[in-house]
């Protein structure tokens, strides 16, 4: 899960398919993540990962990293 | 005094009568409109001592803060006009306005100083930076990044120790206030020039369209070099209102957004659909108290009626107005927006002509269009109408002409571009554009620039990009390349060439290398079977 997010973001939103993106990376300080890119990402992450997020979700701390983006998906597919 | 005629004399009115009454909040910081009319005193006097003439061009060039509100009202104290640098632009872009519009001085905080030394070409040399540091505490010990040899640097300290007489004012009401720069669909962003009676005829309307009063909380979430915050700002001024600018950070996450506006007790709010979009979407309107909100005001672009009508139901106290007009003219019409038909799908009118402007759209005959149904480029008159593009007399010339209408002495109207129809009720609805202009989350951009952009590179030989609507992310921008013969090109490096040159929204989502790109019968570009190709990638 985290690689496969890691690429996305990397290809998508960075938009350079070989850049190197930690998975601790802090994605909003850094500027990766901006409000398009978060829609955009959370598009991705629903489709596939197969769940639905709820707006009260969609909060800084589930987006802080990989890492915590992953936990988050889980949290959703575990229900 | 006199009715002001100059935007910073609805500071130093508003001051005089109200001076505790709180101007801007911005985190835990506030200023009262006292307290910001002496720091604008202050801030004006130094920046005169530094040789800041009347007329010259002044950058600003700061994130959301006090600081952002500080610099406009000085510099225009000054008789000098203010150039907003979009902060999150890329510096060969800001390089660009900078040497078109001859910036010399420049407004800047101790915290964005890092990218300018990259904004200051030879050819345009940075005589003086000022940081505003309003926002940091007293005791603070950032450190500017170094600046290019020759450039005096003033800190915050020498502003606040200068004595708080208000200068001799030089300015009259056709002076310019303020240059926004916008997509040029050439190849490089022009410069509208706006003078105070341009942006006090839209204040002044504005302000009594709101019935904004000294008890209101109005949000600044557009940027300084939108047009929108015209409005956040002056009207804001005028009225005593607190103006709460939005830091960037925060609308990214539209729940963040709420929790401001529940807890700053916003009243009057305005921005681009897009920005209330997420706010539906995602903001958990339900779960917070947005009483507050008394009217919501929104601009650039079509606000999808599904999601406006979702909006009207989580809100129902509020009005919502439906406001028009491009950065050229500013807001010259306005609709208000009654209960919606459950089924109603189209989407709203832009309305009928705001105080102190006419509209009138001209159909392919070159006469005014009078009856519901009938089509034609909407037409601006009045005082709202910017001086021209600055530096750009032929393209200036395009837009604002001769009023054909008028057979008793020249004017001037300024032709939109936008393709307009009348409805049964007299308001004007918004059809289209007649040419590559796009909107893309409220901001404006000519494909047209982004294609001579592209053209740029030495392994583009030929180029089409075109916009394909998506419902939340605004428009998708595509590019059709066709690269030179034997070139490799990746989209990753054109992604960056154009990241290097361009606003990010402005950078192509979708790229498509083609080894030829079609044609129509008569050979130019077939846009539509592009857009076809596209709309299903």
């Amino acid at each position: 899960m985290e690689s496969l997010t890691n690429a996305y973001i990397c290809r998508e939103l960075i938009r350079k398919p070989e850049f190197q993106l930690k998975n601790d990376t802090l994605l909003l300080e850094s500027k990766i993540i901006d409000s398009v890119a978060l829609l955009k990402l959370v598009i991705f992450l629903e489709k596939q990962f197969g769940f639905v997020m709820h707006p009260e979700e969609l909060i800084p701390e589930n987006f802080k990293t990989i890492d915590a983006i992953c936990t988050y998906v889980r949290s959703k597919q575990g229900k | 005094m006199t009715t002001p005629y100059l935007l910073h004399q609805l500071l130093t009115e508003t001051a005089r009568r109200s001076p505790e009454q709180t101007a801007v909040t911005f985190g835990e910081r506030s200023l009262s409109y006292s307290v910001l009319d002496t720091l604008t005193n202050q801030l004006a006097a130094v920046l005169r001592a530094r040789r800041v003439a009347k007329g010259e061009r002044v950058g600003v060039y700061v994130s959301k803060s006090l600081a952002s509100v500080v610099s406009i009202f000085a510099i225009m104290k000054t008789g000098a006009c203010y150039v907003p640098l979009d902060p999150s632009a890329p510096t060969q872009r800001l390089a660009y306005m900078v040497r078109d519009s001859g910036i010399k001085a420049l407004l800047t905080s101790t915290m964005k100083t890092t990218a300018i030394q990259d904004m200051f070409p030879h050819d345009c040399p940075l005589s003086t930076v000022v940081l505003v540091d309003c926002d940091l505490p007293a005791e603070h010990t950032s450190i500017p990044s170094p600046m290019p040899a020759g450039v005096s640097v003033v800190p915050w300290n020498e502003i606040i120790a200068e004595p708080a007489t208000p200068l001799t004012e030089l300015a009259v009401e056709t002076d310019t206030a303020y240059i926004l720069y916008t997509s040029g669909s050439t190849g490089a962003p022009k410069g509208v020039m706006i003078s105070h009676r341009n942006s006090l005829t839209f204040v002044n309307w504005a302000g009594d369209c709101v019935g904004l009063t000294s008890a209101d909380r109005v949000s600044n979430h557009a940027p300084l070099h939108f047009d929108l915050s015209a409005f956040d700002i002056f009207a804001s001024c005028r009225a005593g209102a607190r103006i709460v600018p939005v830091p960037e950070e925060t609308s990214t996450f539209p729940i963040e957004l709420v929790k401001l506006i529940e807890r700053e007790r916003i009243s009057v709010w305005y921005s681009v659909p897009t920005a209330l979009t997420r706010l539906v979407l995602y903001g958990n309107l339900d779960a917070h108290d947005l009483s507050c909100l008394r009217t919501i005001i929104f601009a650039g672009e079509v606000f999808p009626t599904k999601y406006l009508r979702k909006l009207m139901a989580a809100l129902p106290q509020a009005r919502y107005l439906n406001w028009y007009g491009p950065a050229e003219t500013n807001v010259c019409t306005f609709y208000e927006v009654p209960e919606l038909d459950p089924d109603r799908t189209a989407p709203i009118p832009i309305g009928k002509a705001c105080a102190n402007s006419e509209v009138f759209a001209v159909n392919d005959a070159g006469d005014k269009v009078t009856r519901p149904g009938e089509a034609g480029n909407l037409y601006v008159r009045g005082p709202s109408l910017m001086q021209g593009y600055l530096g750009r007399p032929k393209e200036t010339a395009k837009s604002l002409v001769r009023n054909p209408f008028n057979t008793l002495f020249d004017e001037l109207v300024f032709i939109t571009g936008d393709i307009v129809t009348l409805d049964d009720n007299g308001n004007y609805v918004f059809l289209g554009r007649e040419d590559g202009m796009i909107k893309t989350r409220g901001y404006r951009v000519e494909l047209g620039e982004i294609e001579t952009v592209l053209y740029g590179h030495p392994a583009i030989d030929e180029v089409a990009v075109l916009s394909i609507p998506d419902e939340i992310l605004g428009n998708r921008l595509c590019a059709a390349i066709r690269p030179h013969e034997n070139a490799t090109l990746s989209r990753e490096e054109v992604v960056a060439f154009c990241s290097q040159r361009l606003p990010r929204y402005m950078v192509p989502d979708l790229i498509d290398f083609r080894q030829t790109i079609p044609k129509t019968s008569t050979g130019k570009t077939d846009r539509v079977n592009l857009a076809h190709t596209f709309s299903k990638q």
